[in-house]
């Protein structure tokens, strides 16, 4: 079930899913593929997109996340993007990448807590 | 003064696109860039590197590593033989996107490079050269 | 034999003792502390003199008649023809910060002054350089770089105030420079505390252009990705402007009008809550 280079794992009732350092176009198509097919699975209520080996977040990626997010939402869970790197988190922003309709969290734990116990602020805007 | 040193790569295929963003790493890394700025290239280039696949289908890359009076710095140019570009003013504005839904994201590109200049002929095809120089 | 009309002020010369103004002239070459070299348009080497001698380490007659390529390190094969060429045009090459390589094999850095030499007839034949070791001064430099950098971070800390809470209070503008290294530093210490929330505080920025403006809106949206919560506490009526006309929509932005307003909403969000002593005493009443 999981790409080589994606992991997806069911953890406390949500999804995890760890991305690579810099996957190539295909790798990010495959995340969403496998998260809808997990979502129709499970049925989890949510899904922690691990990003913290992540070096680059370029627009399609970026993209990519944000069209998951909105068929994860459509299917009753929330999203929640976890350890994105600093230097990465300043390039998106200054590229333009707002990721609106995501939660973000610093740790996996942290948003695996998120999604166990929703705080009304942490959304993005 | 001088080129230190210049390659390029073709960019026909998605795979083009990642091979860009390993070459600008390998040589943003080995000129010293900050992790910030490191990113900040490699971003850039992947955008822009996309923008001449998804947008023509064929291109190249250009890399040259400059040295200007003791200023070290890293030029990318993107080169195709495309469409063109009719309006680049409205392209260069920022929120502004064609149908497919976010444009070329060149006023992203330009805010994270320090330098950029686009030319671009309707029918003949697009340049766009970026640069970054290593800050002291 | 000198051509006195050709060298200024040598009229005076005449006068010293037991000395003729070309041989004065030369001596004052010999003594300087620089290395001053001739070569020809080819760049071999016709003089060397004493400072030449003392910098590079070879000998006069090491040198003379060398090409100058042999002092220049391997990773710059274009620079002397590149200088050579703007000689030939009647250029001069001022203050031209480079590395050259000694006798020993030591690279130093140099700052080099070429000038033509030009024949009686006006025609240059030939290029004169003059080369001054700055090995020093750039270590100075490099030094007050740094220095200058340790004050940037002091007066732009990041501060953990409690567990999960950094404040990072803003004095005066922001230059570009400024911000990036800030916005690194901040996310940085967010991610290493495991930080919650981020207090930008601005009371202490009386007024903002465009610029820092953009910086701070960058900072507030980098904090949110990287998934902790940004606060900006103290903002000014002139700041608010400033950000109402540049369109930026503080609704989007979590706010307060002081720095302790602002740790408030942090604890709040920790779920954590400040009892007095007294409250304290209350409640151990009621149970």
């Amino acid at each position: 079930m999981t790409n080589q280079n994606i992991s997806l794992v069911k953890v406390r009732n949500t999804l995890l899913v760890t991305m690579p350092a810099d996957p190539d176009d295909v790798t990010v198509t495959t995340l969403q593929e496998e998260v809808l097919g997990a979502m129709e699975e499970y049925r989890p209520k949510g899904l922690v997109l691990d990003i913290s080996a992540v070096e680059t977040l370029d627009s399609f990626f970026a993209r990519t996340i944000t069209e998951t997010s909105r068929m994860v939402t459509m299917m009753g869970g929330q999203t929640v993007i976890a350890g994105m790197r600093p230097s990465v988190a300043i390039t998106a922003t200054q590229l333009g990448l707002t990721m609106v309709g995501t939660f973000t969290a610093l740790t996996v734990d942290r948003a695996l807590d998120l999604l166990t116990h929703p705080h009304p602020r942490r959304r993005i805007r | 003064m001088s080129d230190l040193a210049r390659g390029n790569i073709p960019i026909k295929s998605e795979n083009d696109i990642v091979a860009a963003r390993r070459v600008v790493r390998d040589l943003a890394t080995q000129l010293c860039f900050g992790v910030t700025d490191v990113t900040r290239v490699i971003t850039a280039a992947s955008e822009l590197a996309r923008n001449v696949f998804l947008y023509v289908g064929a291109g190249v890359m250009w890399w040259s590593i400059l040295d200007q009076c003791g200023e070290v710095g890293l030029e990318l140019t993107f080169e195709d033989h495309g469409a063109g570009i009719p309006d680049v003013e409205q392209a260069m504005t920022p929120g502004y996107s064609t149908s497919r839904g976010l444009g070329l994201g060149l006023p992203g590109v330009k805010r994270l490079m320090d330098e950029m200049e686009i030319h671009t002929e309707v029918g003949k095809g697009t340049t766009v050269r970026v640069r970054k120089w290593l800050r002291k | 034999m000198a051509t006195r009309s050709k060298l200024s002020g040598t009229a005076a010369l005449e006068d010293i003792e037991g000395v003729g103004p070309q041989a004065f002239l030369a001596s004052i070459v010999e003594c300087s502390d620089d290395a001053i070299y001739g070569k020809t348009l080819d760049g071999a080497i016709l003089s060397w003199n004493r400072g030449a001698e003392r910098i590079y380490g070879y000998s006069a007659a090491e040198m003379v008649g060398r090409p100058v390529s042999v002092l220049v390190p391997p990773n710059k094969p274009d620079e002397v023809p590149a200088i050579l060429e703007r000689v030939k045009r009647g250029e001069r090459v001022s203050h031209f910060e480079t590395t050259r390589v000694r006798k020993d094999g030591e690279v130093i850095d140099l700052s080099l002054n070429v000038s033509p030499i030009r024949d009686a007839s006006g025609q240059i034949i030939g290029a004169s350089t003059t080369a001054r070791d700055i090995t020093e001064q750039k270590k100075m430099r490099e030094a007050l770089a740094e220095r200058a950098k340790e004050i940037l971070d002091v007066s732009t800390p990041v501060l953990q105030v409690w567990e999960g809470v950094v404040v990072a209070p803003f004095i005066g503008t922001l230059d570009t420079q400024r911000a990036q290294q800030f916005m690194e530093r901040l996310l940085d210490k967010i991610v290493q505390t495991n930080s919650a929330v981020a207090l930008l505080d601005v009371t202490g920025v009386p007024a903002i252009d465009t610029r820092t403006a953009q910086h701070l809106i960058e900072t507030i949206t980098s904090v949110r990705l990287l998934g902790a919560q940004a606060i900006l506490t103290g903002v000014r009526p002139a700041i608010a402007q400033t950000l109402a006309h540049l369109g930026i929509n503080l609704a989007d932005v979590v706010t307060r009008s002081s720095l302790a307003a602002g740790l408030r909403v942090a604890l709040d969000i920790l779920n954590l809550k400040i009892i007095t002593q007294e409250d304290q005493a209350k409640g151990a009443h009621s149970l």
